[in-house]
């Protein structure tokens, strides 16, 4: 396995444990390298779509599904709360551990609250509606914004 | 990326701020794209889905056009 995908399996491991984003001197223990070797990943990765980084060039902002701070779209699994990037990422977090869960987020006119029970098998009917605002070959101009 | 209550609120909402309102999208394709786009996420063969494969899982949902082409030029 390459280094770039041991310090990739290493963040999301530690986002899927914890629900936090892990600094750059926890990948490096996790994966045995030095921290430099590590930021040199992150910025590899970065350029892969696989990240996205604070303005430091090594904080994590994201790691999709997962959000490296705190956003309105929050997951609940195993009673363990993870922060999602967006609506979409909200329900990737259950998809990608592979367990049930509770999302929570709002309609964002109107403010009222969004809980959804998300079943293994995925949620139960809702006609609420999800709204993407930027074209997919613009996601990456400003993937905070998107 | 957001929710919304109903195509009214989300018509308030783009106006509200100008924006123009694209094509809408139900819990239930929601669901399959995440599933489909994050289900192999903690695993070591992961990957993001290049355009060609993301053109053809957006189609399969019903989610096609230049709006969910990777490659369109046709937004600036």
């Amino acid at each position: 396995m390459s280094f770039d995908t041991r310090t990739k399996l290493a963040i999301y491991r530690h986002f899927a444990e914890t629900g936090q984003r892990p600094s750059s001197e926890v990948i490096a223990e996790r994966v045995g390298s030095h921290v430099s070797s590590v930021r040199e990943a992150f910025s590899r990765l970065r350029a892969q779509r696989v990240l996205a980084l604070e303005g430091d060039g090594e904080s994590i902002r994201m790691a999709p599904p997962f959000s490296g701070v705190p956003t309105q779209h929050t997951v609940t699994v195993d009673n363990r709360n993870y922060f999602a990037n967006c609506a979409w990422d909200s329900f990737g977090i259950p998809a990608a551990l592979h367990r049930p869960g509770w999302v929570h987020s709002r309609c964002e006119q109107t403010g009222e609250p969004f809980d959804l029970e998300i079943g293994l098998e995925g949620p139960p009917p809702r006609d609420w509606l999800f709204h993407c605002l930027v074209p997919a070959a613009r996601w990456w101009d400003d993937i905070v914004f998107t | 990326m957001l929710f919304f209550r109903s195509e009214e609120t989300l018509r308030e909402w783009c106006a509200a701020h100008g924006y123009p309102i694209r094509p809408l999208v139900t819990i239930d394709q929601l669901w399959k794209l995440a599933t489909t786009w994050y289900s192999t996420r903690l695993q070591e063969d992961s990957r993001r889905p290049p355009p060609d494969e993301m053109r053809a899982i957006f189609a399969r949902l019903g989610l096609e056009g230049d709006f969910w082409d990777p490659q369109s030029d046709s937004f600036g």
